[in-house]
């Protein structure tokens, strides 16, 4: 009894400190990332579990037709969403952040500018263009018409070749805010000095942004490449709003977050298909292999680079 | 105050009180969210004749009426009157036990057509699970003044139709309004389209018995009619999406719309002026018969879990009478599935004769969609490449038949 | 640079300038397209879909408000986000204080264990979650949201927090032990206030997602009681789509909100933003 009392007085306040975070933590979201696991290697029916069935689950993900051309579709689009999002973000978000470091008259106007579109909730990004990339009367072809370039106007979130492309660029649009300005917050912390020794030793703006600048910006990006990956991984809203839940046309836009959706809850467009809970826990694991693998590779990495200077 | 004030003061409230315990409220939850205001109506008189049941309608978003629905019932909440989908949709939900069994309980049933009652029977035990509610027709819609203004006729030959078309054209609007973008209108397309070309009722009873399955050519070629009609959809149509469709027909963009009987009510709400027609694919020669697709939009059913099941037998019994089928009609312009209800207008009118001597039941919706990757799905999405080019009618035919056959016994 | 005559530095201002103009511009018209376009009646849209509208009546604006209980919708958010903001607080930061400021057999394993959860989006555990939320009749509650966001930032709020904690000096938990305080008075009153910027970060962080979130009302909120601006102006959306004009006043009302405070406070926002991006 003694030694639970001072084991209290040693620790009691620690107990009071961590338990609320950790209960909320472990039940709300350890506990169903872990229990999704569990999900996967069993027979559903509806919402009820039946008979455990080892990994059929993940073969019929992966090998079983029309899932497996779903899958290894969804994973090239979400591939490409975060290739394009991120040579976008690291050419002309990194360049932009870079000139916006002189800190120029009108630079926090331009700064505020390219931010304001992140605080849009993606759904009122996902509808404010599908409206302006309309074909019939949408502003973008409007506008095309009035300066001569009809010719221009596409359906482009209506061809196979384009929706995807088109989508990411809406992302981008809604996105490039952010790395912008991790980017500035990142150059403008480079110390005066190192650029100073640089102009001295008689290099061009090129030369000090690639030999000065880009290496110290080496962990920031690599951190910033890392939660764009994870985030394009998981991206849901835009494809959901702008080309339903089967990432019309045809598949063109599905991602894993859409496929797994469709597969758990049904599609809701084509009315009353019963969703497939240990099929869509199979996916939800295997994105959850992916990102987790990546990352985490990608953290060590960055910690590996950042400890050589 | 005097005292026979006060008493009568008393007595009121003593009166409030007493309804108010007697007071049963049902909750009733649907996707008709365009509907409301009729649903409204139709409650009012419910509650008229029936003081102590009161009624609150809630609609949900259509996208998202399954998943909402679907969760609440298998939770045991959801609510005490369930609007139900036709077909696959409900039937899952009957086989679960999360619906009452409706006949031998609601005598108006018995009057009702035994195809229209398909859309709410559980195909295990026979049973029947919701009041079916309305009727929708799948076919071609056409502005009538413009065709007056043009002088074009209804065509009666495939060749007469592309004339028509060609007619509207020249004249500077789009022949029909139809594009691509939403994957489910790609099936209303063949819904309007097709049963002509696959020789309806024939066909879909052979397929529906296994006797022969989608690489029947009489399905390729009823594709390959929707394919050769893309010369006359609207301008870069693969990016036209279900509303911009209907603002297109609406204000008198386009003069033909494939669509459902369903239109004509949201036609009548975004410009009540126009004036609309409607008519079956024609075949090749006007000897052949056409055809249209017609279906069961979906039921009235009652949750299992209800514990109001007495008031909501008799809002349930309501939903199945002929004074309500006629309000239904008239409020909404829609075909109500209630036996001897007469559409007034003269549009719904020519629907409902066309669905008697020509209708079919709508192929994908009523016979394919009892497993995934429903015929819809496949439908939907298949026809959606190959209208947009990117895929042949020939490869269409082969996964269709291959994803539905994985759940098909008819095909295994 | 330095070799460089002043009439090409000019040139090479004037450049910079432009790139950067045509650039706002190209995240900024969308933007001002929209707003512009929920003053114009539907007609109006399609006749003149660029010019500036030709009334300024608040019309759509009301209709909205009243039609899709926006005040409704904006009160969920307001209530959901600021309770999520205030548990995380309550939650993460004496979990934070704990694992920075002393050490305990657990700690490297309790700090992986949080640590862990910042890679891994909540998303993917969804369908126990969902089945979670029904059996602990929290459905269409808004604690199922609450306890969802509260969860889902705890990860990066423990980390960033104890980054703060960690650089705070050694001397002052020494100082508030000679005057008698316990080690729950400490964390109160003298630790938590001088981390104010780092409760701020973490408040900065999570609101924006949260008060943006689709995802999760969409799954648990059924009934309009609870519904958020996101999910409500989704069906508002998809049941008007065919009055523009009603469509882009919800669009404008709904982003309103955050435009509003990110306009008042750009500089805190952005510096909250990139100080939890950077330490992150």
């Amino acid at each position: 009894m003694r030694d639970v009392r001072s084991w209290w007085g040693k620790h009691g306040h620690l107990v009071l400190f961590l338990t609320p975070a950790l209960v909320i933590y472990g039940m709300f979201m350890a506990y169903p990332l872990i229990s999704s696991l569990t999900y996967s290697v069993y027979e559903w029916d509806g919402y009820l579990r039946r008979g455990f069935n080892g990994l059929d689950n993940f073969v019929t993900v992966l090998t079983r037709w029309p899932y497996n051309e779903r899958f290894w579709g969804a994973i090239s689009h979400n591939a490409l969403f975060f290739v394009l999002t991120f040579a976008i973000q690291t050419t002309l978000g990194l360049f932009v952040a870079v000139l916006l470091a002189r800190k120029w008259r009108g630079f926090a106007f331009f700064q505020a500018a390219y931010f304001l579109p992140h605080t849009l909730s993606l759904v009122v990004v996902g509808f404010l263009w599908r409206m302006l990339l309309n074909p019939t009367w949408g502003a973008v072809g409007q506008g095309l018409r009035r300066v001569g370039l009809g010719d221009w106007v596409q359906p482009w979130l209506g061809q196979s070749d384009t929706a995807l492309v088109t989508i990411i660029l809406v992302n981008a649009w809604a996105w490039l805010g952010f790395p912008i300005l991790v980017y500035l917050a990142a150059v403008q912390a480079i110390p005066r000095e190192f650029h100073e020794a640089a102009v001295v030793d008689g290099a061009s703006p090129w030369q000090d942004f690639r030999h000065v600048t880009l290496p110290l910006l080496l962990p920031t990006i690599a951190m910033v490449t890392i939660l764009t990956f994870i985030w394009d991984f998981n991206a849901f809203e835009l494809v959901f709003v702008m080309q339903g839940a089967s990432g019309s046309p045809s598949y063109a836009t599905d991602l894993l977050a859409t496929f797994f959706y469709r597969t758990a809850f049904g599609d809701p467009t084509t009315g009353g298909e019963p969703g497939q809970i240990g099929i869509a826990a199979a996916i939800g694991v295997l994105m959850l292999i992916i990102i987790g693998f990546v990352s985490a590779f990608g953290v060590r990495f960055t910690q590996r680079s950042q400890t050589e200077y | 105050m005097s005292r026979t004030v006060r008493a009568l003061i008393v007595s009121l409230v003593f009166a409030f009180a007493a309804s108010a315990l007697a007071q049963t409220t049902l909750s009733f939850w649907s996707w008709r969210t365009e509907d409301v205001a009729a649903y409204e109506k139709f409650i009012a008189a419910f509650h008229a004749d029936n003081p102590d049941i009161d009624v609150t309608f809630t609609p949900y978003l259509n996208t998202e009426y399954n998943t909402i629905l679907s969760t609440a019932l298998q939770g045991g909440g959801g609510p005490d009157i369930v609007h139900l989908r036709a077909y696959g949709g409900m039937e899952s939900l009957a086989q679960a036990g999360l619906l009452v069994r409706l006949d031998g309980q609601v005598a108006a049933l018995e009057g009702f057509d035994p195809g229209v009652l398909l859309g709410a029977t559980n195909r295990a035990d026979g049973g029947v699970y919701g009041v079916p509610f309305a009727l929708q027709t799948v076919q071609v819609l056409y502005n009538v003044d413009m065709f007056e203004r043009l002088g074009l006729e209804e065509p009666t030959t495939w060749a007469e139709l592309l004339a028509v078309g060609d007619a509207l054209k020249a004249s500077g609007v789009y022949a029909f309004a139809n594009g691509t973008k939403d994957g489910w209108t790609n099936e209303t397309l063949f819904g309007a389209v097709g049963p002509t070309f696959y020789g309806g009722t024939p066909f879909f009873q052979e397929i529906t018995a296994g006797e022969t399955d989608f690489t029947d050519p009489r399905f390729a070629a009823a594709l390959e009619r929707m394919v050769a009609l893309r010369p006359y959809l609207a301008d870069n149509y693969t990016g036209v999406g279900y509303t911009d469709m209907q603002t297109l027909f609406a204000f008198e963009q386009a003069g033909m719309f494939a669509a459902g009987s369903y239109e004509l009510g949201n036609m009548a709400q975004l410009n009540p002026d126009l004036r609309i027609g409607s008519f079956a694919v024609p075949a090749d020669d006007a000897a052949t018969p056409s055809a249209i697709s017609f279906y069961v939009d979906g039921s009235y059913g009652i949750n299992a879990n209800s514990p109001h099941q007495e008031a909501a037998l008799r809002f349930i019994e309501f939903l199945a009478s002929q004074e309500f089928g006629q309000m239904f009609t008239d409020e909404l312009q829609q075909i109500s599935a209630v036996p001897g209800t007469q559409p007034t207008s003269e549009a719904l009118a020519g629907m409902v004769e066309m669905m008697n001597e020509q209708g079919t039941p709508y192929l994908m919706l009523t016979a394919f969609r009892f497993g995934q990757p429903s015929g819809s799905t496949l439908l939907q999405n298949e026809m959606q490449a190959v209208m947009a080019g990117d895929k042949t009618v020939a490869d269409a035919v082969t996964n269709i038949q291959r994803g539905v056959a994985e759940w098909f016994e008819g095909f295994q | 640079m330095a070799a460089s005559s002043p009439a090409s530095r000019l040139a090479a201002r004037v450049a910079i300038y432009l790139v950067l103009g045509v650039l706002a511009a190209v995240f900024l018209y969308p933007v001002a397209l929209m707003i512009l376009t929920a003053f114009k009646p539907t007609p109006e849209i399609f006749r003149n879909p660029f010019g500036l509208p030709e009334s300024w009546g608040l019309d759509g604006f009301l209709e909205v408000w009243r039609r899709a209980k926006f005040g409704l919708y904006l009160r969920n958010s307001l209530l959901i986000t600021g309770a999520s903001a205030l548990l995380l607080l309550a939650t993460a930061a004496p979990a934070a204080y704990a694992l920075a400021r002393y050490s305990f057999r657990l700690r490297g394993v309790l700090f992986l264990f949080f640590l862990a959860g910042i890679m891994i989006p909540i998303r993917l555990g969804i369908l126990p979650l969902y089945l979670l939320m029904r059996d602990l009749n929290l459905l269409d509650t808004p604690f199922s949201l609450i306890l969802t966001y509260t969860a889902s930032g705890m990860p990066m709020s423990v980390f960033l927090l104890s980054v703060f904690f960690r650089n705070l000096p050694r001397e002052l938990e020494d100082a508030a032990r000679i005057d008698g305080c316990t080690e729950t008075q400490t964390f109160w009153r003298i630790m938590l206030p001088l981390v104010r910027p780092g409760l701020a970060t973490v408040v900065i962080v999570n609101v924006v997602p949260w008060w943006n979130d689709f995802f999760f009302p969409l799954l648990f909120i059924q009934t309009d009681t609870w519904k958020t601006i996101p999910l409500g102006m989704q069906i508002f959306f998809g049941q008007h789509l065919v009055n523009w004009s009603l469509v882009f006043s919800g669009m404008v009302l709904a982003s309103l909100p955050l435009l509003i405070i990110y306009l008042l406070m750009s500089r805190q926002f952005i510096a909250g933003l990139t100080a939890g991006a950077v330490k992150g």
